[in-house]
């Protein structure tokens, strides 16, 4: 992972799961992020807990929103992925406490 | 890559009119507790009562179930609504034969308003069924959920026939078995086979997603689905044959039906990520402990004791009440806080984002007023039922004076929810 794509995940802690209130970094819901300089493009790759969540539009729009802004002359592109399909064992340590797992 | 359940959401238009209509219908029914407190003391099949009941199960519960069914449609079957102009004329069409309905009962006329009346809410769930089952057809996801929330709708509509059967039986009879007996009948049809399995079918979807919980075993659905299904016909042709030994079997088969059901909920609950439970949710929670009391009284009025044959009256209308104005309207409740700020949320913050504050969905009501609302509502509950098994009207006067002021507090947070409006970076 390059000093960009470490940028674009600390960046993406600002997005809240609005159910949940953490953020999709914690909830280990961003399984990828390339960042392509010469072509000026990021993909995210990016579930959701439930294939049901009713909230997943807003998650989505919000991401891309503040990647967008924080990289203006950038193409990106969030691509909804379900395999593997979310478990527990994605959350980050504190994404366990902020939910009372520990 | 799978279709975002957000993108299939109905207009807000065809939801929210059905929170705001069945809100103000529940503080309606507090006042006329306040005001009608014999209604509660008699025998049940008596104009206030039939008046308040329907007031309740088609203003207030059946209005909020059919509005947050059409955004909650879209999330457990994965595609759009089949009809939102359906949706409109439903809505119309319910919430004018409900206020007819209640002034015919009420005035204990059975003449053409309460034709008219019956003949609109039959029409709003034609509209109803009609739009779930073609909304069914379209998807691909064959679920339990799914199973459970059609057979619902199919009661639901084989209920309001039988209503509107009994209405012109009680004008022109034509049926042997008595008034009573068919009353039984139409309220337990709408009661288990619509209330209750439509509740399963949601809940079984929404609660695991809400708490996040992860592989819950659903034969227990399965199983819940057949005991309720097959105890509930039976119970019904009992009924209407007039054989008691059947109506004891057939709550013998769908008690067992509803603990697997709530065996699949606690089973969620001790998997559940999410550890904390919001408001919405400990009312939630607070709804299925309140499902004791009916277990207990439905089987207390069954095996007929002696020692307790001058509560018998008294403890039928504690039993209806448990149900309807205990479990199922703090449920609706509870449900509020988990539904109505999301689709408030999704329709004033789509597209907006990065241009305005984004509050989080539990920012869009009071925290303060909802726990107020769930204790005195506790209160206030707990006082209607001593209210009614004393027959003590000085009780049930209070208790509707502490309902009252329960479902002010909650449309205070509906309308609070409901008329949320952003604000500018």
């Amino acid at each position: 992972m390059n000093t960009e794509e470490k940028n674009i995940f600390e960046l993406l802690k600002g997005v809240v799961d609005p159910e949940l209130m953490v953020n999709i970094i914690d909830l280990g819901l961003i399984y990828g992020v390339t960042y392509n300089e010469p072509e000026h493009k990021i993909d995210i790759d990016l579930t959701l807990t439930s294939p049901g969540c009713p909230m997943g539009g807003l998650i989505i729009e919000d991401a891309q929103q503040l990647i967008e802004s924080s990289y203006p002359n950038f193409e990106v592109n969030i691509n909804l992925v379900w395999e593997p399909m979310w478990s527990v064992e994605n959350l980050t340590e504190a994404g366990k406490e902020a939910l009372g797992q520990i | 890559m799978n279709q975002i359940a957000s993108q299939n959401a109905p207009s807000p238009k065809v939801v929210i009119p059905h929170y705001a209509f069945g809100g103000l219908t529940w503080l309606a029914v507090t006042l006329l507790i306040v005001f009608k407190p014999d209604a509660f003391t008699q025998h049940f099949f008596n104009p206030e009562l039939l008046a308040i009941t329907h007031l309740l199960v088609l203003g207030w519960i059946t209005m909020i179930i059919f509005g947050a069914l059409y955004q909650l449609l879209p999330v457990i079957m994965e595609v759009k609504l089949y009809s939102e102009p359906f949706a409109i004329a439903s809505f119309i069409l319910l919430g004018l034969g409900t206020i007819l309905l209640a002034f015919s009962f009420w005035q204990f006329s059975f003449g053409v308003i309460m034709f008219v009346a019956a003949t609109f809410v039959v029409v709003a769930v034609g509209f109803f069924v009609a739009n779930v089952l073609l909304t069914a057809h379209s998807s691909t996801k064959k679920v339990i959920e799914r199973t459970f929330i059609i057979t619902s709708v199919i009661w639901l509509l084989f209920t309001v026939l039988a209503g509107l059967t009994l209405a012109i039986n009680q004008v022109h009879p034509f049926l042997e078995t008595s008034q009573i007996e068919l009353l039984k009948l139409h309220a337990h049809a709408g009661i288990v086979g619509w209330f209750i399995q439509l509740i399963i079918g949601v809940s079984s979807k929404l609660l695991p997603m809400f708490m996040v919980s992860h592989d819950v075993n659903t034969r227990k659905l399965t199983v819940a689905y057949y005991a309720i299904n097959i105890g509930l016909i039976a119970g019904l042709v009992s009924l209407f044959l007039q054989m008691k030994f059947g109506i004891v079997m057939s709550a013998i088969i769908i008690v067992p039906g509803i603990l697997s059901y709530l065996s699949f909920i606690y089973e969620a609950y001790t998997k559940r990520v999410k550890k904390q439970l919001d408001i919405g949710m400990k009312q939630t929670a607070f709804s299925f402990l309140i499902l004791v009391i009916p277990f207990f009284l439905i089987f207390t009025l069954l095996f007929n004791f002696e020692f307790l044959n001058n509560l018998t009256l008294p403890l039928s209308v504690a039993y209806g009440s448990a149900i309807v104005i205990g479990f199922i309207t703090s449920l609706v409740m509870g449900q509020t806080y988990k539904t109505l700020p999301f689709i408030v949320w999704l329709k004033v913050y789509r597209g907006r984002i990065g241009k305005v504050v984004l509050p989080l969905p539990k920012d869009l009501y009071s925290e303060k007023v909802a726990i107020a609302q769930l204790w005195l509502f506790a209160a206030g509950f707990a006082l209607l039922l001593l209210g009614i098994s004393t027959t003590i009207v000085n009780l049930l006067i209070f208790s509707g004076i502490v309902l009252f002021l329960s479902a002010a507090l909650y449309n205070f947070n509906l309308f609070k929810i409901i008329f949320h409006k952003p604000k500018n970076k």
